[in-house]
């Protein structure tokens, strides 16, 4: 079977990440990708696209349905979980880990899978660290719109110029061993309390 | 003394009581353990992060470590032990409201008999459907591998029901059962509370069969473990053991159980509303909506009635039952593998010490309702009485 012949199809309840995955098995040489979001004919979907292999998130609840549609043989054309080498634990460790599972067609090779299983791995990584680059990155600009306003407080209700307001919460912060927007935080619950 | 990390995952049910309760009352830090509690949405999500070690224990269908043992679902062998059950109880059957109706039309006097024995009516139900040529009904269990797929076939064929041909029987991950009936995708399901209150409250569903309407002592979660990690930790495991239990035990007050319905409706936990959680725990549960609840105190058991204990003659039913469903070759000895997974002798050991009635044998003939232990373990009866005698089948085929 030549790369592009592999049907694949990603389930995932998160569409900008399953984006990521599919791109990533396009660009590889894949060409018949597919992907669903949570739908409740699923098995009706599976079996109009019989892929040769599903890659779904480890914590997808559609897995607790697909596990009994693969125990029924006579629903799809025997699929099995990836998990069936035993020499491969490493791969699966790293496949939990990262939160990815894959359903794999009876039959196909181990090693044929395996770069498949690899790029959605790589994938959800790539994905996770993107999102937690976003949450640092939206905390950061939130502590900063905290500061300010503290600041802008303490200058307008205590006359401190900007230098004195951010030394002043600075110092707090140092003392009470806290972050900067913790104080600025704390100010600006203090002079609401007092309107 | 440090304390001892273990991080357990969980589904949020009401049987995901104990160690809700270890962690909030305190019992896993008297034990010096920090307990971290993770809420997951699927059991095979669960099972995979035990597994492979992103957990040290879980909450899990009495039938998983056996399908884990056994490979089945595609994963490669996994030893994981049960050194006790988490309590008993807590599953119903629930049908739609249309279906109850068509079901009490087709057959008042099955409705109004013991409700194990309800399943009369839903023959008859299918055998009109089947006259006029309609398409069959959709059942769901919650796994595979679940208690509930084995109570709800046991149901079906004690009322001339064959599961695997008059009706489609798949699956739906628990917290999403309840969607499923309100939009029609599934005329009916077998789930553990909240899940069939709630269908009832909202006036959606109607509780046609309690879990103990159809084997009184049928086995329900166990904690598992890995065995390596039993290996390697094996004082982390008698204490955790030991905070289960001690939960157990508090949680089976019906002083405490106010309490626990309002621990388990936080989000972090069960999420459920307060009131569904709570008329299910005090075991009085509404059947059907609109009516008075009814006395049910055996609905959710923790504690008495060796709750608790692995007993291998409950494991041994759940592997007997798949082997009745077909998911697994006559040929393996349930009898045999089952004190390999279930771990009375873990127990045993956590327990000594403390004041817990144990039982003289690590399993027993089961369905004797009028048995000489009855007092100690409970009613026990079959809703077809049948008895379940683990040595009948020792080495069956092989």
């Amino acid at each position: 079977m030549k790369l592009e012949d592999f049907s694949i199809l990603v389930i995932d309840e998160n569409p900008d990440r399953a984006a990521i995955v599919e791109r990533g098995l396009v660009e590889s040489g894949y060409t018949r990708v597919s992907r669903i979001g949570t739908s409740y004919n699923l098995v009706e979907r599976i079996q109009a696209l019989a892929p040769d292999i599903i890659i779904i998130d480890l914590e997808n609840p559609d897995r607790d349905t697909l596990e009994q549609m693969f125990q029924v043989s006579r629903v799809i054309a025997r699929p099995i979980a990836m998990f069936v080498d035993q020499s491969d634990s490493n791969t699966i460790r790293e496949a939990v880990e990262a939160g990815v599972s894959a359903y794999v067609v009876d039959g196909l090779r181990q090693d044929r899978i395996r770069p498949i299983v690899e790029m959605a791995i790589s994938r959800f990584n790539a994905f996770d660290q993107l999102r937690r680059e976003r949450d640092e990155a939206k905390a950061k600009l939130n502590d900063r719109k905290l500061i300010d306003r503290a600041k802008g407080l303490l200058m307008q209700e205590k006359g401190l110029t900007e230098d004195e307001a951010y030394n002043l919460l600075r110092k707090n912060a140092m003392k009470q061993n806290r972050k900067i927007s913790e104080i600025a935080q704390s100010v600006i619950t203090a002079f609401q309390l007092e309107f | 003394m440090s304390l001892k990390q273990v991080r357990l995952g969980f589904v949020p049910l009401v049987d995901c009581a104990l160690p809700v309760v270890a962690r909030a009352k305190g019992f896993a830090e008297e034990e010096n353990i920090d307990l971290t509690l993770i809420r997951e949405m699927s059991w095979a999500a669960i099972r995979d992060k035990l597994s492979y070690g992103v957990y040290d224990a879980a909450h899990l269908l009495a039938g998983i470590p056996l399908a884990a043992r056994l490979g089945l679902g595609g994963m490669p062998s996994q030893r994981i032990a049960v050194p006790m059950a988490l309590g008993r109880g807590g599953n119903a059957i629930t049908v739609s409201t249309r279906l109850y109706q068509r079901m009490l039309e087709a057959d008042p006097a099955a409705m109004h008999g013991p409700r194990g024995l309800s399943a009369r009516a839903l023959k008859k139900v299918i055998d009109e459907d089947r006259a006029a040529g309609r398409p069959i009904m959709s059942f769901a269990t919650v796994f595979p591998y679940s208690s509930h797929n084995y109570e709800l076939r046991y149901w079906m064929a004690a009322g001339g029901i064959d599961p695997d041909k008059d009706i489609n029987i798949g699956v739906i991950a628990p917290p999403r059962m309840f969607d499923s009936l309100r939009n029609g995708w599934v005329d009916g399901y077998c789930v553990g509370e909240p899940w069939n209150q709630r269908a009832v409250f909202h006036g959606d569903g109607v509780i046609v069969a309690l879990k103990e309407d159809i084997w009184a002592r049928s086995p329900e979660k166990v904690l598992g473990v890995r065995e390596d990690w039993v290996q390697s930790n094996p004082d982390t495991v008698d204490a955790l053991v030991r905070a289960l239990v001690r939960s157990a035990e508090w949680a089976d007050q019906p002083e405490n159980r106010t309490e626990l319905a309002q621990l388990l409706s936080g989000e972090n936990h069960v999420g459920a509303s307060f009131d569904i959680l709570r008329a299910s725990l005090l075991g009085r549960p509404v059947l059907k909506p609109g009516d008075n609840p009814i006395e049910a105190p055996d609905r959710h058991v923790f504690y008495r009635y060796t709750a608790t204990f692995p007993w291998l003659s409950q494991g041994a039913w759940v592997g007997i039952q798949m082997q009745r469903w077909g998911q697994v070759d006559a040929s393996v000895d349930f009898n045999t593998l089952i004190s390999d997974i279930y771990r009375p002798d873990l127990y045993r050991r956590a327990v000594k010490g403390l004041d817990v009635a144990l039982p003289h044998d690590d399993w027993r003939v089961e369905g004797v309702n009028d048995a000489a232990d009855r007092a100690f373990v409970g009613p026990d009866a079959f809703l077809d009485n049948s008895i379940f005698d683990m040595r009948n089948f020792a080495g069956v085929g092989g």
